[in-house]
């Protein structure tokens, strides 16, 4: 129950950004729209991990297991953070609250160096990595703890990079040309795992015998990033497209 | 016939022998670096060492698996690297001479409907039954090969765009290769008949066709992503300065 009493705080500290946002004014930044990002956000993360999904997860399917470690590391991280752009994100936390978060030299000193570009990526990819070791896997699905903060790895490994990659509080850490390049190095590096399960001719996993549910898993995993970081890709690139067929014409 | 026997498709030893003929009486006044120059002849070589070497009888009389991978070669491999052999002038002639009507959006659908359409179970055992109908699939893969990475390789395509077009292709073109994997039952009556090889059943022998097929494209298709993704960097750098 774990995962819904977070997402019911989440969900309230968003709502009390979205009510004083409004009442200055600004609902213009606070519309329905970014409710509904974050809800369905929201919902990704507590469907995955709550209920009917997490129990084929834990005792029956490789793939269902990938898809809600992309469910929760990828798409929710993604809609939640498109949801708070912008000055939304300032008003998530209650100013008693923030106030000193922001003071703290050390939070920013660590939020600084996790949001480098590159340290971002190696952070992300070495969670990848590491979770799909089998001996690691195999662990993590025999002890509830471990399994939590594998979970919670996914979570935050995904919120760290989708931040550099929607940029929500426009600190333009990176260009669209360093989005673009963070994104087909995620991909990339998802291709690899993927490549690994849908070419391995034999179960890497004592707990799930299924060869093909095993590639299945690879798919999951591939067809998901395609989504989201190939529609992240498109907004990105789209204005782009449009400028140099203009100076084309 | 044995698997270490070479088979011949003739007709493309002559395409690659008029294609290297070609180009080197066009490098009489455009000297290509050495590195286009490597890079054509190894394109050519593919096309031609491909079918004509025992690949081609283990590909024509064996495996499917050996097949698939001659067919990645010739169609994504060897036609990339024939037209980055071309110098600026050549690539300014063959524009001047017809090229320039290639557009980007029929391009990539000629390739995917070569791609498709010569795996077709009907066209791809009846290319195998009759022997010359392979010299029809890989022309046409090999057509398809170039008509795709012409508009990236003559630069009609700026950097997002080209994105775009190799994300598009990627995508559009793993689907076969994944049906090749997944699949149970053989698709191609005529590799259920053939003698095995290496101890492969047809349908391992398919399993592991769509998974060269797959690797090489993934492999091809992120280097060329990634090669255009640091001149998007460059040009922006570019600008910023």
């Amino acid at each position: 129950m774990l995962p819904v009493a977070l997402a019911v705080v989440a969900a309230l500290l968003f709502a009390q950004g979205m009510v004083r946002l409004r009442q200055r004014g600004r609902a213009d930044i606070a519309g329905w729209d970014r409710a509904a990002l974050f809800g369905l956000g929201l919902a990704v993360t507590v469907a995955a991990l709550v209920g009917p999904l997490d129990r084929l997860a834990e005792t029956k399917y490789l793939s269902v297991h990938m898809l809600q470690h992309v469910l929760i590391g990828d798409l929710a991280p993604a809609l939640m953070i498109v949801a708070v752009r912008g000055p939304l994100l300032v008003f998530l936390l209650p100013a008693q609250v923030l106030a000193p978060l922001a003071r703290s030299m050390r939070l920013r000193a660590v939020l600084s160096t996790v949001l480098q570009p590159r340290v971002a990526f190696g952070i992300w990819a070495a969670n990848l990595a590491i979770w799909h070791v089998p001996y690691l896997y195999d662990l993590a699905l025999r002890h509830d703890a471990l399994h939590y903060f594998e979970h919670v790895c996914w979570v935050v490994a995904g919120l760290i990079v989708w931040t550099l990659l929607i940029d929500p509080g426009s600190h333009r850490r990176l260009t669209v040309g360093g989005r673009i390049a963070l994104a087909a190095a995620m991909f990339a590096a998802g291709q690899v795992l993927t490549d690994v399960l849908v070419f391995s001719l034999h179960p890497l996993y004592p707990a799930y015998p299924g060869r093909i549910d095993q590639q299945l898993a690879g798919i999951a995993m591939m067809a998901e990033q395609l989504v989201t970081l190939g529609t992240l890709a498109f907004v990105l690139l789209r204005p782009r497209m449009r400028a140099a067929r203009l100076v084309h014409a | 016939m044995s698997p270490t026997d070479f088979s011949f498709e003739p007709a493309y030893i002559v395409v690659a022998v008029a294609a290297a003929a070609a180009y080197a009486w066009a490098a009489r006044s455009d000297r290509p670096s050495r590195l286009r120059v490597a890079s054509f002849a190894i394109g050519a070589f593919l096309v031609a060492a491909a079918l004509n070497s025992p690949l081609e009888t283990i590909a024509a009389k064996r495996l499917l698996l050996v097949h698939l991978l001659q067919n990645a070669l010739v169609a994504d491999i060897a036609p990339a690297l024939v037209l980055l052999g071309l110098t600026p002038a050549m690539k300014a002639w063959l524009t001047r001479h017809g090229a320039s009507r290639i557009r980007a959006r029929w391009a990539i659908l000629a390739w995917l409907a070569a791609w498709y359409g010569t795996h077709l179970a009907g066209f791809y055992n009846w290319a195998l039954d009759t022997g010359w109908g392979l010299n029809i699939e890989h022309g046409l893969l090999i057509a398809g090969g170039l008509l795709f990475w012409w508009p990236l390789v003559a630069g009609r395509l700026p950097a997002p765009a080209a994105l775009a077009y190799l994300g598009a292709a990627f995508v559009a073109s793993s689907f076969l290769g994944l049906a090749f994997i997944f699949s149970e039952h053989p698709f191609y009556s005529f590799y259920e008949h053939a003698p095995r090889l290496w101890g492969f059943s047809a349908i391992r022998d398919q399993n592991l066709g769509g998974i060269a097929m797959n690797g090489e494209q993934t492999l091809v298709f992120l280097v060329a992503i990634g090669w255009y993704v640091s001149r998007l960097l460059a040009e922006e750098s570019a600008q910023e300065r």
